[in-house]
């Protein structure tokens, strides 16, 4: 967890930072535009910014020595400035923007990782100076009295790189490398487990006394330190927040070039872009969006000619949305497509021995099986979505953030899946619970009830455990076997797991309360261990587990 | 037991032979030793970070064999390995004397949960020998050589082997 040794290698990771957003932006809008000058629509508040973001990225790629990007922005500036004026070359001039663009974008975020390539950006340039030629004869001296020009606004640049300024000369914002904010966060953390240590061992000795005023000051100080602890970690967080519009950037131009390889038509709708999640989930959720995006326009979406048939709008809509509930962030992925196949995953479902619980299942549960492994309905192969990953690997991915992800269909009106995600992913709200003399962090977004359950209420239908809840009969399993390979022993309380298709018990032995824990990652050694997400440490310096309840749901799917 | 009785055995041909003077261009190895039963082990010191004692070890559902579970070191949860089962030793009661050697094994930190920890010593690299066959078959491998200090015996052990060959392998999940 410490910074790039290599002091050129963090300054590349702060060019990349600051100009990947451009580049993504820049891509947006040169598609946007493409779209505009087809229709014949309003486009210049679409253009006005694109030369500045160019141009930005140019000075910034001329300071870190990068002249492959430098010429590229260059000539793409160019461009743009051409189109903006001309009207005949703006077809074909938009499509050469657009992979311009794209190709832009590309060699920017692989800059962290090795020398950038020379030839395509030069060939590409090339062809851009080759189209600007034959639109528009010969610039030169106008050319060199702007390069001039530009060169001493990047030196200007150059002498700024840490902050920005305000309107009275004072420094207003920080960049600080984000390797940085992650270590604050681990400090904060153990700041909080020493808390939570110094609490419980004051408590002996605060009860034991009557209130003296010794006494009362060390609980008073306390929870003073408990309360700026808790202060803490919400502006620490709020520093780690990011929009994610910063992910949904790079999307617009790969649905619209898988959706043209794909012979599909395709519009991606953007909403919410300004809602705000951690930096560590916002870098792990690019993967998981492209997989349900690319599963959208492979699978979901149905070819022009299918489409017009059934008297849908050629152009089909895939819509990406985002939205804050209270501590929760609702990603949405959805299409109006051909829906999922309930059929098709029943019949794949029992081929698999995966039948779901029930004679009759609900079309939920029908639903919930499409995230099994095994169980994706792709009829071929293609390129992209063909990688051999599913949607168990996408709600893996999910399920690691501490989220949860889920599925709505209707058949010929499209797919809707759902990510519910937290804010955060160092504290954990969770329940305490004890089995055979061990605790387990169990997460509170995971638990539906606990309730103290009788002999009579539970039964045993074939050596599995079931009970009676809420009118419903759930499968049960036992803590002791689950966690430990422990023979199944009669334990008192019942935690009802909501973090499956259906919900399932967990009988434990105790139920210690709620608490707030930091999490601490499986250390690599352990492997990855099934029914546990990670660890972290109490109140009285012990480790406990945090577990992976979703997985513990599996098991029991798997045999019922 | 099958590695302490082999090693017994093979102590005494080594004792009755005699010593080779030690060269003074000779590369010294420093180690920590430390005992399981009435052996000692040792390790290559750079490899060592430090040696605690024993705190509350929590176990690990379905953690890699001999992984006995995960301590509290000072903020950070580090995977305790069980030696004496990863040796085909018999499990032993914690002790007093009981530590956990803190090792620093393909830039993992992993503890090494021993019986007790012995002191440091220099030992001029001609003096190991390698193991006799049954040795290392009984240890996986990682026993890397036996040497000979005054008249005790010392098993080396080689630590990226020793972690290994226990993590590769994973206990069963329980069907119910």
């Amino acid at each position: 967890m410490s910074a790039p040794d290599n002091p050129f290698a963090s300054l590349m990771a702060d060019y990349v930072g600051e100009c990947l957003p451009l580049a993504e932006e820049v891509v947006e809008r040169v598609i946007a535009l493409e779209r505009l000058w087809a229709a014949g629509a309003e486009w210049q508040e679409t253009h006005a910014p694109l030369k500045g973001l160019l141009h930005t990225v140019k000075g910034n790629s001329a300071m870190m020595g990068l002249a492959p990007l430098q010429e590229l922005a260059h000539v793409l500036e160019d461009l743009v400035g051409l189109l903006g004026g001309e009207a005949e070359g703006r077809r074909a001039g938009a499509a050469l923007l657009v992979r311009g663009a794209g190709l832009l974008t590309d060699l920017i975020r692989g800059a962290t990782a090795g020398p950038i390539p020379e030839i395509i950006p030069a060939e590409f340039a090339e062809e851009v100076r080759a189209f600007l030629q034959a639109e528009q004869g010969s610039r030169e001296d106008s050319q060199v009295e702007r390069r001039m020009q530009e060169q001493r606004q990047v030196d200007r640049r150059a002498t700024r790189a840490v902050g920005e300024f305000g309107g009275d000369g004072t420094i207003t914002t920080i960049r600080v490398d984000s390797h940085r904010l992650d270590a604050l966060l681990e400090y904060l953390g153990e700041a909080m487990i020493a808390q939570a240590s110094l609490r419980d061992a004051a408590r002996p000795l605060l009860n034991r006394r009557r209130a003296t005023d010794e006494s009362a000051a060390i609980d008073q100080a306390i929870l003073g330190l408990e309360r700026t602890l808790k202060r803490l970690e919400g502006a620490l967080m709020e520093t780690r927040l990011l929009p994610v519009s910063t992910l949904f950037g790079r999307f617009t131009r790969q649905v619209r070039d898988l959706a043209h390889s794909e012979a599909r038509q395709v519009r991606l709708e953007v909403a919410g872009g300004e809602t705000r999640l951690d930096k560590t989930i916002i870098d792990r959720l690019g993967e998981p969006l492209v997989h349900l995006l690319t599963n959208a326009i492979v699978h979901g979406i149905e070819t022009p000619e299918e489409r017009a048939a059934v008297g849908k709008p050629v152009e089909a809509v895939i819509s990406l949305r985002a939205v804050q509930r209270s501590d929760r962030v609702l990603l949405t992925v959805s299409d109006d497509g051909r829906g999922l196949d309930t059929d098709r995953i029943l019949v794949r479902a029992r081929a698999l021995g995966l039948a779901p619980v029930s004679d009759s299942p609900s079309r939920a549960e029908l639903l919930a099986l499409a995230f099994l492994p095994g169980l994706s309905t792709a009829e071929k192969v293609s390129a992209l979505s063909g990688r051999g990953v599913g949607l168990d690997v996408v709600a893996g991915s999910i399920r690691d953030l501490g989220g949860q992800v889920s599925v709505d269909s209707e058949p010929g009106r499209g797919t809707t899946f759902t990510l519910r995600l937290p804010l955060t992913v160092a504290v954990l709200r969770s329940l305490l619970v004890r089995v055979d003399g061990e605790r387990y962090a169990v997460p509170l977004a995971d638990v539906a009830e606990t309730v103290r359950v009788g002999e009579q209420t539970l039964h045993q239908v074939a050596r599995q455990g079931m009970m009676t809840w809420r009118d419903e009969i759930i499968p049960v399993l036992d803590g002791g076997e689950a966690l430990a390979g422990a023979r199944p022993a009669s334990r008192p309380y019942c935690v009802v797991l909501r973090s499956s298709p259906r919900p399932r018990g967990l009988m434990v032995d105790a139920v210690l309360g709620h608490q707030e824990v930091v999490v601490k990652a499986l250390d690599p050694t352990l492997g990855r261990p099934p029914a546990i997400a990670a660890t972290t440490i109490l109140g009285d310096g012990r480790v406990a587990c945090i577990l992976d309840t979703a997985r513990l749901g599996e098991q029991l799917t798997r045999v019922a | 037991m099958m590695i302490g009785d082999n090693v017994l055995e093979f102590a005494d041909r080594l004792v009755t032979a005699p010593a080779a003077p030690a060269a003074p261009e000779e590369l010294q190895l420093h180690l920590v030793v430390f005992n399981l039963g009435r052996e000692e082990y040792a390790v290559p010191i750079g490899q060592v970070r430090e040696v605690v004692r024993v705190t509350d070890v929590t176990r690990v559902p379905h953690a890699p064999q001999h992984i006995r579970g995960v301590m509290n070191l000072r903020g950070r949860i580090l995977p305790v390995l069980e030696v004496r089962s990863r040796l085909g030793l018999e499990p032993a009661e914690l002790t007093q004397r009981s530590r956990v050697v803190v090792a620093e094994i393909d830039r993992r930190m992993v503890g090494l949960l021993v019986d007790a920890v012995g002191q440091v010593t220099r030992l001029g690299e001609r003096s190991v020998a390698a193991p006799p066959e049954e040795v290392r078959s009984a240890g996986g491998e990682a026993v890397t050589g036996v040497a000979r200090l005054d008249r005790r015996l010392l098993i080396l052990l080689d630590l990226e082997r020793l972690l290994r060959a226990s993590g590769s392998e994973t206990a069963g999940v329980p069907t119910i």
